[in-house]
């Protein structure tokens, strides 16, 4: 009972107060501006689509800047630059086909996994947990990001056999 | 060949002696459930990662104190003629320089997280259907380990003054330490809620001189054993009056004509050397073992920590082996 109270005070918390905020305030400059996204084709996870990126990040990053009204900048390069960029706060976004276990955790924040696959290695099924990157620190941007993977899960789902064909 | 006996605890301290395993006990379990729920949230925060480890490092003391009360009643052996009291100190040495380095070494990494300037990225988590921020579910797991600390403290500080028990006290003000640097990390991720990304390090670097200062004051502690430091005060590093009072005594008997006490701590006992000079008025071999025996039991009944006191008669005090200390005539303290 008093646990369900402590988390209706956490949600208030967040609501009303705005809070987490951003270190450098990347929601707030994301709303309604430019969504810089860096990407490295790995289908289906990221195809090219001539302007951007597509498949199921590409999806991502597109209904990310659709809920705040924003254009995306597309960038694309190979994973080492992207996330360094990222580091740097030059970019709000890489999409790589990244999962959870990358040795690129400690310097990019990576997000909780959108789709968690399963493939065969070496005989074994094993689990992959596939996730986006933002900037460390950025975690009002990271809260809106992950929510909105969280309500497009079953979509982003249907996406990975769907781009795949 | 045997030699001496071992203590044996006045039977209310005995008492006292069983709620202090079962308060080792109740740490451990408990410290480590706090390490659970906080190594649930632990996230890339480091304040949490280091509140995290000092959950579990001030597990360690409690379980080395009950390793140490298995021994230190044992009976002295060829081995360890001097019995097994001192065994509280070895377990003492090992976790102050664990908790040393380990504070060192968790300071190191907090401060180079602030001097890169590194971020930390705190993303949410899906509870009971709701997601939210995962800084504020690691707040929670915070105070409850926060709560644990505080409790134990609380209960082990009345113990510790009963048994006289340094270890004890030591882990009392181990268990304040934490609470208080949990409270910090606490701070720091409400300073990260609001933008402020230097909180989660600087919290963290302050949890981390808390443990370097627990890990220091602990290793001073075991020098002063290692030393044969004369008895100090509970949580002090004030002397205790005690020698100056057991001079006092051995002077006023009639057979003595001059004393000098040496005493040390040894593990939760307190043991040492009475030298006295005798009254020369043709004290028979078997009056002097009398009065010597008479007076070791007499002075032991002072203190009930003292065992295995020597009165060893001497010619003059100069010639005691080795040197006797230079006493003070009369002590301020020897008056209380």
């Amino acid at each position: 009972m008093q646990f369900r109270l402590l988390l209706y005070i956490a949600l208030t918390l967040t609501t009303a107060c705005g809070l987490p905020r951003d270190t450098e305030g990347t929601l707030d400059r994301v709303r309604g501006g430019t969504l810089r996204v860096g990407f490295v084709v790995d289908t289906p996870w990221v195809t090219a689509t001539g302007v951007g990126a597509g498949g199921v990040e590409g999806a991502i990053a597109a209904e990310l800047a659709r809920g705040l009204g924003a254009r995306i900048a597309w960038i694309h390069a190979s994973e080492t630059p992207l996330l360094q960029k990222l580091h740097d706060g030059e970019l709000d976004l890489v999409i790589a086909g990244l999962t959870k276990d990358s040795p690129w955790a400690a310097r990019a924040s990576l997000t909780r996994p959108y789709y968690v696959d399963t493939t065969t290695v070496h005989g074994e099924r094993t689990e992959v947990p596939h996730v986006v990157a933002v900037p460390p620190g950025e975690n009002a941007w990271q809260v809106y990001v992950e929510r909105v993977l969280e309500s497009r899960k079953r979509e982003l789902a249907a996406m990975r056999y769907a781009v795949a064909r | 060949m045997s030699v001496g006996r071992a203590y044996a605890f006045p039977p209310e301290k005995w008492e006292a002696r069983k709620k202090l395993r079962k308060l080792s006990w109740l740490s451990i379990g408990s410290l480590l459930l706090a390490a659970v729920v906080i190594g649930l949230t632990v996230g890339q925060s480091q304040a949490m990662k280091t509140a995290w480890l000092s959950d579990i490092l001030t597990a360690v003391p409690p379980l080395a104190l009950l390793i140490s009360l298995r021994y230190e009643l044992r009976e002295p052996s060829e081995r360890f003629p001097e019995g097994y009291a001192r065994a509280i100190s070895v377990a003492f040495l090992v976790t102050a320089c664990v908790l040393t380095m380990i504070g060192l070494y968790l300071l190191y990494d907090s401060a180079m997280k602030l001097v890169h300037r590194e971020h930390p990225p705190i993303g949410t988590i899906v509870l009971f259907g709701h997601q939210l921020w995962l800084g504020w579910v690691m707040i929670a797991a915070l105070t409850f380990s926060a709560a644990i600390g505080f409790t134990l403290g609380k209960l082990k500080t009345p113990v510790a003054k009963q048994l006289h028990s340094k270890a004890l006290q030591a882990e009392a003000d181990m268990n304040r330490a934490e609470w208080l640097s949990e409270g910090a990390a606490i701070v720091g991720i409400v300073l990260v809620a609001f933008g402020l990304w230097w909180g989660d390090a600087a919290a963290a670097a302050f949890i981390s001189i808390e443990i370097v200062r627990d890990g220091w004051k602990n290793i001073r502690q075991v020098i002063g054993d290692m030393m044969d430091e004369s008895p100090t005060k509970l949580g002090e590093r004030k002397l205790e009056p005690l020698p100056y009072r057991l001079r006092a005594e051995v002077r006023q008997l009639p057979w003595v004509k001059d004393a000098a006490v040496r005493l040390r701590e040894h593990g939760h006992t307190v043991t040492g050397e009475v030298f006295v000079v005798p009254r020369r008025d043709g004290l028979s071999a078997e009056q002097l073992l009398q009065e010597t025996e008479r007076t070791a039991e007499r002075l032991q009944r002072a203190d009930w920590r003292l065992h295995g006191l020597m009165v060893v008669p001497v010619r003059a005090l100069e010639e005691t082996s080795p040197p006797r200390v230079a006493q003070r005539e009369e002590s301020r303290d020897a008056a209380d």
